[in-house]
């Protein structure tokens, strides 16, 4: 079967129309899709008005500890000494004592200011986020603990593992020049 | 003591009311007579290892390697060293995201969506694919870091059993339509999920992933690149275009002496032997064949659509809109505060029928998604069993299209490369 010369031009021709319109469609397709640029890159974020403090955050991430951790938005705070975040409801005394805080880890640190008022620091590297603090807080005091993902810590997975479980669809994706949503900017 | 217990326990009253208007105004912010000042919190800002542009960039230079090294220097043992290069660039240091194969989800739910997508998430998803339109699946050999790191663990290369290995190639396809299904429709995105080996590039990982990522590699020791051949989403693409391709790899530059040693040394069967031409009886049978498979190709695609519909309601299952009405159908009155998206659905105010009414929404397009992800299925098993009856002679052994992804092993094979 020699192919004739007319032949396998024609043959290239089609095969170069093909490879042309498949080339278009693909491109096509990849401008269609970004028709509307979305910046430079979009990084996650969970929205503290959303969040019911599941304790998901802590579990479904891919890291180890997870890359959420409480955040302390201190110009809400109202110092009390009596923290919902800190003690446990049932605290036998408000000290301390491993077995009166919320915190499994310790991971908050109570400093006095002046009578009666505390100021609470997140130890981060301690904090899993689980939101047990977080729940405290947000139910009985003023809300000034809540979880934000930490940037330097979050690989940002093209799919994040806490949003896809998230129960309140918290997770959005932000601009990466402003990765965060700080309840004390947007309350 | 005793008072401001009391007064904290008033909060449960203010908890009664909605949250948010009365969140941030329970206990005013003091005084502080000790001039003590309010510190502020620090947060590290997101920090990109390189600009978009370089990433991008990155791509296509390795690409452009890529293509170099499989056609002008032809050697696996550089072919090898890119592609080790770019699972530590891609894959260790860049954690694996966001790649091409992913991108594929975010390029879907955007066009189809008309949401934003950084121009670059574009970049990445189009340039692999218009290198396979010119030079076939170079970006497969010594690009991606999931093959990169596949083709390190394969040791002996069994030759798969053609019709084990026709099945097994539909996955692929599954996986590429159920997973945009998913994606437009806002259930996550079940590729990246899929993804076994992300979890080793972190280097922290939940212990299924990690298995899984184990267990592939562990099969790859004998049947090479398991997760190229019978998963990947976007193999499924770079084959289309590579069917298109304008060069295809050539397993040596100079003529062909129909040795096999290619073939005995291909990981992923892909060198295509020769095939002698039909005699004129077999190339009637042949005809007929095609025109039944082709009567066919009708049932073939209406019966993949009629299973994806019938799928439809259990892939929906992942979609929170469903899965919310299953908890709510499953939780008794003592045990829904085990349930945090009933917790979650309580504070939005809506009622049980709103939630089922866009359950069933959620589903009906599931269902209608799963219908097309059945017909593209169906068209494709057509096309690949129309592709069986083709009457095409071939003298000389060759690099299958479809099949090679460009890893230069037959390079060092030929006899004809050494002279």
């Amino acid at each position: 079967m020699n192919e004739k010369v007319g032949q396998v031009t024609r043959r290239n021709a089609v095969a170069w129309l093909l490879r042309a319109g498949a080339g278009a469609g693909v491109a096509a397709f990849a401008a269609l899709a970004a028709r509307r640029p979305a910046g430079d890159r979009m990084v996650w974020q969970l929205d503290p008005r959303k969040c019911i403090q599941c304790g998901r955050c802590e579990t479904a991430c891919v890291l180890q500890p997870s890359a959420v951790k409480c955040v302390h938005g201190y110009v809400m705070c109202g110092y009390c000494k009596l923290c919902f975040g800190y003690f446990k409801p049932d605290a036998a005394r408000l000290d301390e004592a491993a077995e009166n805080q919320t915190c499994p880890t310790g991971a908050i640190r109570r400093q006095f200011v002046e009578d009666p008022y505390f100021e609470y620091h997140i130890d981060e590297p301690l904090c899993t986020a689980c939101g047990l603090c977080v729940k405290g807080c947000t139910n009985f005091g003023n809300g000034s603990l809540y979880l934000q993902v930490r940037h330097d810590r979050c690989v940002n997975c093209n799919t994040c593992r806490i949003a896809e479980t998230c129960p309140s669809q918290a997770f959005t994706r932000v601009p990466a020049s402003q990765p965060y949503l700080l309840k004390e900017k947007l309350v | 003591m005793i008072q401001i217990l009391i007064k904290r326990l008033s909060g449960l009253t203010v908890w009664l009311f909605p949250l948010g208007a009365a969140a941030n105004s329970r206990f005013p912010r003091p005084q502080f007579d000790s001039g003590h000042t309010v510190p502020q919190a620090t947060h590290p800002a997101f920090e990109a290892l390189v600009p978009a542009w370089a990433d991008v960039l990155i791509l296509a230079v390795a690409l452009g390697i890529s293509v170099w090294l499989v056609r002008r220097v032809r050697s696996r043992r550089w072919i090898l060293a890119l592609s080790v290069a770019c699972l530590a660039w891609f894959g260790f240091v860049k954690h694996g995201c966001i790649c091409p194969v992913g991108s594929v989800q975010n390029v879907a739910v955007a066009a189809w969506s008309g949401g934003g997508l950084p121009w670059f998430v574009a970049a990445l998803f189009a340039l692999p694919l218009l290198t396979a339109l010119l030079f076939g699946r170079v970006f497969c050999g010594a690009v991606c870091p999931l093959g990169a790191l596949q083709d390190l663990f394969i040791v002996k290369p069994q030759r798969m059993p053609r019709a084990l290995d026709a099945v097994l190639r539909l996955i692929p396809l599954v996986v590429l339509s159920v997973g945009l299904v998913y994606a437009v429709n806002g259930a996550g995105y079940l590729i990246c999920r899929a993804d076994p080996f992300v979890g080793f590039f972190r280097r922290s990982a939940p212990l299924p992933m990690l298995l899984t990522g184990m267990a592939v590699l562990l099969v790859g020791l004998v049947v090479a690149r398991p997760y190229c051949r019978y998963f990947c989403p976007y193999g499924v693409l770079l084959e289309g275009c590579a069917r298109l391709a304008w060069k295809r790899v050539d397993v040596t530059g100079r003529d062909c002496i129909n040795c096999r040693l290619c073939a005995g040394t291909c990981p992923v069967d892909a060198i295509a032997v020769p095939r002698a031409a039909l005699s004129d009886a077999a190339r009637v049978r042949q005809f007929r064949r095609f025109v039944v498979m082709l009567a066919l190709v009708p049932l073939l695609i209406a019966g993949c659509a009629g299973a994806g519909w019938l799928s439809g309601a259990f892939v929906a299952k992942a979609h929170p809109d469903v899965v919310l009405v299953n908890r709510l159908t499953a939780a008794t009155a003592a045990d829904e505060d085990l349930y945090p998206e009933i917790e979650a659905f309580k504070r939005t105010g809506q009622s049980r029928a709103w939630a089922e009414a866009r359950a069933a929404d959620t589903v009906e397009r599931f269902r209608k998604g799963c219908a097309g992800a059945g017909a593209f299925i169906g068209l494709v098993m057509a096309l690949r069993l129309l592709g069986l009856t083709r009457l095409q002679r071939r003298s000389l052994h060759e690099a299958d299209r479809l099949r090679c992804v460009a890893c230069g092993r037959c390079f060092a094979a030929c006899p004809k490369n050494r002279e």
